[in-house]
């Protein structure tokens, strides 16, 4: 066999020939085209919030709400156009986007063009709907950026933004080699208190599936073979605070900050002004976010923490509405409709003088405004009690506690599980407002 | 000086009106909450709430109650109004807004349909007769403490809004029926009535009409005793001025106490003050001071000696039901059952568990100088004469009451040595098919926490029987059929038929052959086809208890005692329900009467038909069936369509 007189597997061939595959190539994510075709001329609601479908009623634009069975008699007993659906529980991402095929017949039929997700777990149905009603399968996995915390993490890494360190885990035995290599770099491993990394669910919302591990212990005691597959992070230490963010065109038409007074209980619009101050860090890294999801149309709602060093970084972002009530309290001091706002922007047939009409660009906030959520504390409870100082308190907007249906309830173990009631209150003073979202955690509302 | 309204709480209040008048139907819930609360600071000042209810209409209208529990107004209880007003927050602002609608409609000045100005009516007159103490609130210093400001203050505001509005006659009306109902029961525990009698007493200072003051009248001279003597006499000066008595005026004190007694169940304490300085002193006025008939004279004079050691030992002012016991366990000639006599003599000097004890002891004020077997005593007294009178009291035990109620009637030596072995040992012990079980090794009942207003016996054997019932569920589960099967003859014992039938199919849950289970009741109860023979024992059934919309609310226990005609000749079923309550209200018209067509005090009787249209299972002798066949097909067609269109919209019926 003739042997060449030149080394084709040397190292300096194989590298010089990979990089001329480089050459003009187009790398980096995916841009994809987020424009509505023009094809149907109803927008689906998917998922049943009552306040959206008031606001959109209100804008009179041709809508169908898809929802679960359910609540079709009530639909039906208020003329709310209606499509019954029933979701399901599918195990996994490619199961949605297989069983959507149907409803998107359905949709289509019904004269549908273009469909909004009102909850997480709705945000990949209608990615799925949106993909096949513009024929592009990549808008159902832009939707999933949204809802898979380690491909969200993945992508905001690679866009830029600060994330901690994080790996998709399988068993407690990844999650100990996590600990202890974060550690280890930390030179913490012969520390007596290492730091602790948290552990979350892949895709649920809110803090539901979240651990903080302190300790191998922990590892044992915290987790169980049904909390995987999951995703460890190393610990971020510093403020947390949440965003709503308004997006149109990819501009930004209005954000907003929210406190979290007391995680998992109390929310504050607007923050106080110590955290105002951030502003311009918080929406640059806002602009950032946009960029590296490739965000054009809809409403977010982003978590960050701010570092003692005044640095952002990111936690998740989800493309929904968010908990805490905190667009009632928006809506109490910016004084427009953010369930109106949130369907506007999600359109991307919207015109720009309906938004502007809509959403107040420089906004001034009146005053301040919080939301503190009401759990039972005891097993069984039978009434309501208010605590008359709250009550009678000059920035006590109003509550919203009946009587529970149910006298026993359950502990879920899982996340700050749904609140029977919430407090309001409003006023100018932001301390007086967070010191009444902190005085009554361990009050008994449900005795 | 005047204090004038705040005409900007109206304002604010008029101003969320308008914003929830003018949303979409699907939206009203969204501003409900604002809408309450700016009701809530009107219901801060008296005017407030002349102000609500002129905007009654337009608030109900504008949706102030959509998809709520208070949207239909003609589906509203009254029973259940005073646990919504404590219920706190917007439960209890929601349920005044919907008194003030009542006032509206029930005053004309609202015409809504559905609801007429009678039914409105009607509703609130039972709603301030149920509520009387909030009407006439205690100024005492518990009640001061206890209230709970703000609230309390709305709700006694409202109430007195009402009288302003309504006529406080109908309601005496309302409140003596209510009385009446729970009086014809006859009860041991009378608790709740005396609590009721004392506040009618206080409608007697106001225009109420004359039937209604003299009943009232009746009951509370039952309690205070209003004798010629003991007229504002306490128990102390009574004793010391019926010492200078003569015997002709004892006599006429002690028929004058005996007759309100008997008419009322009630006792007064200077009653027993009588009763027991007769017992020492002249006992042959004893007859006269409990009026016995016959057969109680008759077992009085065979066992005068035993008597007044009963009297002496189980009569006493903080127990004194148990002198209407007394008189009505005379009445039954129990004492001549051989082993009662002896039974009651274990008790007086049985050496008590330390834990019994101080149930008992626990059961009075304290420094009343009464040992626990005296109360103990007392307790048998009045179990004894007053079988239909036990009751389960707020507890959900009522297989347990009916049993003490069933051996009263028909085994009290049985029931004499279970209340020994639970008030001595701890334990009450029993044997299922052949094995032991005694109460003492088991944990877990029905009830974990016993509520304590109930009569002594129950006091000590609830909780050894409610365990021993939940054991013997335990073991009889998952055997194919009903447990209640296997569970009623070996917890009542040999009185209970072997024959049961139930109407749910154990396998699948739901109702299979309905028309076959209403015709073998039928062929086994129903005089007319039973071949004639008589329930000689009560007949442990289980009944599906609906609300007054005939909505299934639950199961429960009672007792078939008789089945006989009315006085209108009609066949109804005479049953013993062991929660005494005064008045039930089953829905599709089915309300159980307990006085008026024959009832014996203690049992509630319905209509054959409608007894078994609630009827879920009974037991029965397979020797003596009569004909099934022979019930009329439209007999059948009317009690399943009874059954289908209550409980039954909760069942799967299946066709066989």
């Amino acid at each position: 066999m003739p042997r060449l007189n030149q080394e084709t597997n040397s190292f300096k061939f194989t590298n010089q020939n990979d990089r001329k595959r480089l050459n003009g190539r187009q790398m980096g994510p995916l841009r994809i085209n987020h424009e509505r075709p023009e094809r149907g001329s109803k927008v689906a609601l998917i998922g049943w919030s009552v306040p959206s479908i008031e606001a959109i009623q209100q804008m009179e634009k041709p809508y169908i709400v898809v929802s679960h069975e359910d609540f079709r008699p009530y639909a039906e007993q208020h003329n709310i156009p209606f499509f019954a659906w029933d979701f399901g529980k599918p195990r996994h991402y490619q199961e949605v986007y297989e069983r959507s095929g149907d409803l998107f017949a359905e949709l289509v039929d019904l004269d549908v063009g273009h469909t909004i997700p009102i909850f997480e777990e709705t945000v990949e149905w209608s990615g799925a709907l949106n993909a096949r009603l513009r024929n592009d399968p990549n808008v159902f996995d832009h939707s999933i950026l949204f809802r898979d915390k380690a491909m969200m993490k993945r992508r905001a890494h690679i866009g830029g933004l600060k994330v901690g360190v994080f790996e998709e885990v399988e068993n407690k035995e990844e999650v100990k080699r996590f600990f202890r290599r974060v550690n280890q770099s930390l030179l913490k491993n012969h520390s007596q208190e290492p730091d602790p990394i948290h552990f979350k669910a892949l895709n649920k919302a809110g803090a539901a599936g979240h651990r903080m591990i302190f300790s191998e212990e922990d590892i044992e005691s915290k987790l169980t073979d049904e909390s995987f597959p999951g995703l460890v992070e190393s610990h971020l230490h510093g403020m947390e605070i949440s965003c709503e963010v308004f997006i149109h065109k990819g501009e930004i038409k209005f954000l907003n900050i929210t406190e979290y007074v007391l995680l998992g209980y109390s929310s504050m619009v607007p923050p106080s002004a110590a955290l105002e101050h951030y502003r311009p860090l918080i929406v640059e890294e806002v602009e950032k976010l946009i960029q590296a999801f490739d965000i054009q149309y809809g409403m977010i709602h982003p978590e960050f923490f701010i570092t003692d060093q005044e640095e952002v970084y990111f936690g998740e972002v989800a493309y929904r509405i968010p908990g805490g009530h905190i667009f009632e309290l928006i809506q109490k001091v910016y004084k427009f409709n953010p369930f109106g706002a949130h369907l506007l922007c999600c359109d991307p047939h919207t015109s720009q003088e309906e938004l502007e009409k809509y959403v107040p660009k420089e906004a001034e906030a009146d005053g301040h405004a919080g939301s503190f959520l009401v759990y039972p504390r005891k097993k069984t409870v039978s009434r309501v009690q208010i605590p008359p100082e709250m009550e009678s308190h000059p920035s006590f907007d109003k509550h919203t506690l009946y009587k529970p249906t149910i006298t026993k309830f359950q502990d879920i173990n899982e996340g700050y599980g749904n609140h029977w009631g919430t407090v309001f209150l409003h006023g100018n003073d932001s301390e007086e407002i967070s010191q009444l979202l902190t005085d009554y955690v361990d009050y008994d509302f449900y005795i | 000086m005047a204090v004038k309204m705040d005409t900007s709480k109206i304002e604010a209040f008029k101003q969320e009106l308008e914003t929830m008048e003018s949303t979409y139907s699907f939206a009203k819930s969204m501003y409900q909450s604002n809408v309450l609360q700016a009701a809530a600071k009107l219901m801060d000042d008296e005017e407030g709430l002349s102000a609500l209810y002129q905007l009654a209409e337009r608030y109900e209208q504008a949706g102030i109650f959509q998809d709520s529990p208070w949207e239909d107004p003609s589906k509203l209880q009254p029973f259940l109004v005073k646990g919504s007003l404590q219920a706190g927050g917007l439960t209890t602002i929601s349920e005044m807004l919907s008194e003030l609608r009542m006032v509206a409609i029930a005053k004309g000045v609202y015409k809504r349909e559905g609801i007429s100005e009678g039914q409105a009516k009607s509703f609130l007159h039972e709603v301030m007769a149920l509520n009387i103490d909030i009407l006439f609130p205690e100024e005492t210093e518990a009640a001061r403490i206890e209230g709970k400001g703000k609230e309390k203050d709305r709700m006694e505001r409202l109430f007195q809004f009402l009288e302003e509005k309504l006529s406080l006659a109908s309601i005496s009306g309302e409140l003596v029926k209510e009385i009446s109902g729970l009086i014809a029961q006859r009860p041991i525990m009378v608790n709740r009535i005396v609590k009721m009698v004392n506040h009618a007493e206080k409608l007697m200072e106001k225009e109420i009409e004359e039937s209604d003051r003299k009943a009232i009248q009746t009951y509370v001279d039952a309690i205070r005793g209003r004798t010629k003597k003991s007229r504002n006499c306490d128990t102390k000066k009574y004793r010391n001025k019926i010492k200078n008595l003569k015997e002709d005026a004892i006599k006429t004190e002690a028929q004058s106490f005996a007759k309100t007694m008997r008419e009322t169940g009630l006792v007064a304490s200077n009653h027993v003050v009588l009763v027991r300085y007769i017992n020492k002193q002249h006992p042959q006025l004893l007859a006269e001071a409990l009026d016995l008939t016959n057969k109680g004279k008759a077992n009085l004079e065979e066992h005068i000696s035993f008597v007044q050691q009963l009297i002496k030992a189980g009569i006493h002012i903080p127990l004194k039901q148990s002198l209407y016991g007394l008189a009505k366990m005379l009445d039954r000639g129990v004492l001549s059952s051989s082993p009662v006599i002896p039974g009651l003599r274990r008790i007086f000097e049985l050496d008590l568990h330390s834990e019994t004890r101080k149930v008992l002891l626990n059961s009075i004020n304290g420094n009343e100088g009464i040992t626990a077997n005296s109360i103990l005593i007392a307790g048998v007294i009045s179990v004894l004469g007053q079988p239909l009178g036990i009751g389960q009291g707020m507890n959900p035990t009522c297989q347990t009451a009916r049993g003490i109620s069933l051996w009263s009637l028909h085994a009290p030596g049985h029931l004499l040595d279970l209340i020994a072995r639970a008030a001595r040992d701890g334990d009450v012990d029993l044997t299922f098919e052949g094995q032991a079980i005694h109460s003492k090794d088991l944990r877990e009942g029905l009830v974990d926490d016993l509520h304590d207003e109930l009569d002594p016996v129950s006091l000590i054997l609830v909780p050894h029987l409610d365990r021993i019932y939940s054991e013997l569920v335990r073991r009889s589960k998952f055997r194919g059929d009903d447990v209640h099967k296997w569970v009623n003859p070996a917890f009542y014992g040999d009185w209970v038929q072997k024959g049961f039938c139930s109407v749910i199919d154990p396998m699948t849950g739901s109702v299979a052959d309905y028309p076959g289970f209403v015709r073998l009741f039928y062929g086994t109860h129903h005089p007319d086809y039973n071949e004639g023979y008589e329930l000689i024992y009560p007949n442990p059934v289980g009944i599906f208890i609906t609300n007054a919309f005939g909505k299934l609310l639950g199961l429960h226990a009672v007792s078939i005692q008789r089945i006989a005609k009315d006085p209108e000749g009609k066949m109804r079923i005479y049953f013993y329900n062991p929660n005494n309550d005064s008045s039930q209200d089953w829905g599709q018209g089915i309300e159980p009467s307990v006085e008026g067509c024959n009832e014996i005090p203690g049992e509630s009787s319905l209509p054959f038909h409608q007894f078994v249209s609630r009827l879920y299972a009974f037991h029965y002798n397979q020797y003596e069936q009569g004909d099934a066949y022979a019930v009329e097909d439209e007999i059948v067609q009317e009690v399943e369509k009874l059954a289908k269109e209550s409980w039954g919209e909760q069942h799967t019926w299946v066709q066989l």
